[in-house]
Parts: C-alpha cells; structure tokens; sequence
C-alpha cells in the first residue's frame, strides 16, 4: 500500500527518523513495523558510513543521512548535518526487549530536534521515551559509571600486583 | 572456446536445524552458478538433520562431527573444500539465487580481495522492504575512514587466503569469530568488501535464542579478540575499558553473565597461549569492532 506523506495543518510534512542502531536484518523487520504504526511520516534513516550503500535499498526512505564516525552513536558525537533539521518523530530500534545496553544512542537522540522519540524491539514493539526519562538513565548511568570505574580500579591494581609478584617470584626462583 | 569456471565450495555448518537446512540446499540447488560443491559439517544433530540430508541430497558432501565443536566444525569443512572459493553460511542462511555467480566475478575482478561480505538479510521481510539494486550500478559499500568486518550467515572467501591466514579461532566456539579471522586477512594485505547486489538471506530469530548465550560468548570473545589481535599499546587500554564496561552492564542489567565471561576469559587464558599475534597498528585502529555490542543481547 502507498501512502503520500502527512502534511498537518501548517502545512508541514510530518517527518521521522531512523537512528540505525541494529544490523539491517533487525531493521527489515523493524521497518515494516515503523511504517504500519507511521504509514503517513516521511522516513529519514541515520546510518554510519558503512551502512549507506545497503541502506539505500530500503523502498519509501526520503533521505539517507551519514553519521560521520566509526564509534557508535553517542551525545559527544554530534551529528552537525541534522543541527538544522526538525524531525517529529525519532525511534531508536534496540537490539533486545528491554533497551538496555542502547543509552549511548537514547543519549544520542536528545541532540536531535524532535517532537517525540520511541523505541522499537527486536520483536518490532514500539513504545515511547520521554526525555524526563533518558535524563533520569543518565542519572543512574553515572551512578553506575562511578561503581564501575572503583571495580575496575581494583582489578587493575590487583592484575598488577599478581604479574609483577609472579615476575618477583620467577627472578627470586632464577638466583636459587 | 568455453572457458572453465572455477569452483566454489559451499560450506554450511548445522545443529538441529532440520526444516532450515532442507530449505538452504534446495534454494542452492536453483543458484544460477554451476560449478559448486556443497559441504554440510554437521554438529551432532539429534533432529533428523542427517538422514533428511543423505536420503534428499546425495550431491551434499556431508561431513558428522560425534558432538557439537561449534565453530571448529566449520574449520573442518573448509579444509575439506575443494574450492578456489568458499561461501560460508549458517545452517538457516541462503544467497540469493545470483549471489555466488556474482561473487565470483568480483573476485575475478579484484585479485587483492580476500572476502566478500554478502549482505545479510531477513529472511521473512527482505523483499517487501527493499527496492532490487539497478543492474550495472556500483555496489561496492567500501568506505574510506575505516575497515570493517564480515557477517558469518553470508560471505564468501579466497580458499588460498583463509587457508594462509589460519581459519576461524576455534577456542571461540561462537561470535566475534569473523572480526578475528578479518584481522588476519586484512593483515595480510587483502581487502574485505561488502556488495549491495550480494544478498543472504538469513532466518534472523533473535527471540529464540538461549539469553545467556550470546552476552557470555561475545564477551568472552571480545577480551581473546584484544588479547590476540592487537598491539601491547591498545590491548593495556582496551583491557581496562572492557573490565570497566563488564561492570557497568552487570549494574545495568542486574546480571552475573558478563563477570562469568570475563573470568572465564581470564581463567582460560591458556587456550589463546601462543596465538597471539598482532596486526598492523593501522589495522587495529581502522577495523571497526564494536566491543559495546557484547553487552547489549541480554534482555
């Protein structure tokens, strides 16, 4: 079925985009779900630079856009191409049910101009974010990062101790 | 004068899969390019696999394993393949019906490409989603900032440069073995490509998929991937990110998955003992691994 692209009242064509954070089998799936649950937005997809020639297959894609890094998406690692641009709609698919594991690209989404911004599963359910929410995850994140960087602090320094107290051992055993 | 085509070897690692397997080599049988063998290694199925195989298609070289060896098995079947070319897939992928035929003339074209990565689709939404790629167009995805990998369920290998190079890692059993058989090709002066035009169709089912499975082996995997491919100034780093991320993500998730693969990692070490061999610093900083993906399959 073809749709033509929703324009609202202000004559606006209502626009959404893809942060392609998933392989493209995931998204193949992923897509027709976007478009049965948006059949009148116009769809932008946001993939790295590998992913354009692949991406470019996809049928009823307004625009490709290119972010320009090889690490994943991230909220230091603006995209300077969308600055200008205005989307109502963002979605972040997740490579699992809950999401966890994809607040670098939830992060990422607050650099975007956009009205409402969902997630999509890998079982293709779509369910709105709020930013109040992914500010109330980084909260929690860097409560987290602060645990997780004393843990591995602690390894690091254990790891240390355990090679050169063997590399002691080994020289002590050498003069025997 | 007709000119002789050279072989390619198929090889399809399988375990318990029987309705996928019966579909992959029907399909292989309707490829456009003849000149092909079919290797099946099978895994120690208990599911019929075997006698479906040997009663529907007495053309399959069918290779048994007495249990499941994982990715070795695959190692097995590539040494047996008679092949100039070899097309890896998984037990429930399949090229599209002109991909091999296609595959072959890129590497005809390019004596320095090593592999060509297919690209790996859904298998149940493929076509409705996606436009057919214009005949005669340019359908190479390289790039220019950096290098990538491969996607095991589709992709096809000069037999001389994986044979030269070492196959899969045997000890990973299962994931990131692609990224550490590309550092090796990629070291040895061979390009991996991927092309638009060459389709696999994959039956991605991640919904069924053991939940322990995939977070424990990738992040297993991730820290011998470092320890054996990468030169001592990024392993020490790198290292210390991945502890870092291990502990981040079992507070995240509320999971022990990943401390049980970081210690087996470690306490296992032996098993990577003498394979360590590290790439070309440009290779290490330009080929895209994305160690945060270990972390993000557990639900």
């Amino acid at each position: 079925m073809c749709h033509l692209p929703f324009i609202d009242r202000w004559g606006k064509v209502k626009k959404l985009l893809i942060i392609r954070s998933v392989s493209f089998q995931q998204l193949d799936n992923n897509l027709k779900a976007i478009k049965d649950k948006f059949p009148e937005h116009e769809i932008h997809l946001l993939t790295h630079e590998h992913g354009r020639k692949l991406a470019e297959k996809y049928k009823g894609i307004k625009q490709i856009w290119i972010y320009p890094y090889k690490e994943g998406f991230g909220y230091s690692r603006k995209c300077q191409e969308l600055e200008n641009e205005h989307f109502d709609v963002v979605i972040v698919p997740c490579t699992n049910l809950s999401g966890t594991g994809f607040i670098n690209v939830f992060l990422f989404s607050l650099s975007i101009h956009v009205k409402e911004r969902y997630k999509c599963n890998l079982i293709s359910e779509i369910k709105a974010f709020s930013k109040v929410q992914v500010m109330f995850w980084w909260i929690r994140s860097q409560i987290f990062k602060i645990i997780s960087l004393f843990l591995s602090g602690i390894i690091g320094i254990m790891g240390f101790g355990v090679f050169f107290l063997c590399k002691g051992l080994g020289q002590l055993k050498t003069r025997k | 004068m007709l000119q002789t085509q050279p072989l390619v070897s198929v090889v399809i690692l399988c375990w318990n899969r029987k309705d996928d397997v019966k579909e992959s080599l029907t399909r292989l049988r309707g490829q456009t390019y003849k000149e092909m063998e079919v290797i099946v290694v099978d895994n120690g199925s208990t599911d019929g696999t075997i006698a479906m195989i040997e009663e529907d298609f007495p053309e399959v070289r069918l290779l048994k394993m007495p249990k499941n060896m994982g990715i070795e098995a695959y190692n097995i079947g590539f040494k047996n393949a008679k092949g100039e070319y070899i097309v890896i897939l998984d037990d429930d992928s399949f090229p599209a019906e002109d991909a091999i035929e296609k595959m072959v003339d890129k590497f005809k074209n390019d004596e320095k490409l090593g592999i060509v990565a297919f690209d790996v689709r859904n298998y149940f939404s493929y076509d409705e989603t996606n436009k057919k790629v214009e005949e005669k167009k340019n359908t190479s995805a390289a790039i220019q900032n950096y290098l990538m990998a491969f996607n095991g369920a589709g992709a096809g290998a000069r037999k001389d440069v994986i044979e030269q190079v070492g196959f899969y890692p045997e000890e990973f059993f299962l994931y990131w073995n692609e990224q550490d058989l590309s550092f090796r090709v990629l070291d040895a002066g061979y390009k991996i490509e991927f092309f638009s035009d060459i389709v696999s169709y994959h039956k991605y089912s991640p919904a069924n998929r053991a939940s322990w499975r995939a977070p424990f082996y990738y992040t297993r995997n991730a820290f011998w991937l470092l320890w054996k491919n990468y030169p001592m100034t990024m392993v020490i780093p790198i290292t210390f990110r991945l502890i870092y991320l291990v502990f981040y993500y079992s507070l995240e998730q509320y999971t022990t998955v990943y401390l049980k693969a970081m210690f087996s990692a470690i306490f296992n070490i032996k098993q990577i003992k003498d394979k360590r061999k590290p790439v070309k610093k440009y290779i290490a900083e330009n080929l895209r691994i994305p160690f945060d993906v270990s972390f993000t399959f557990y639900r």
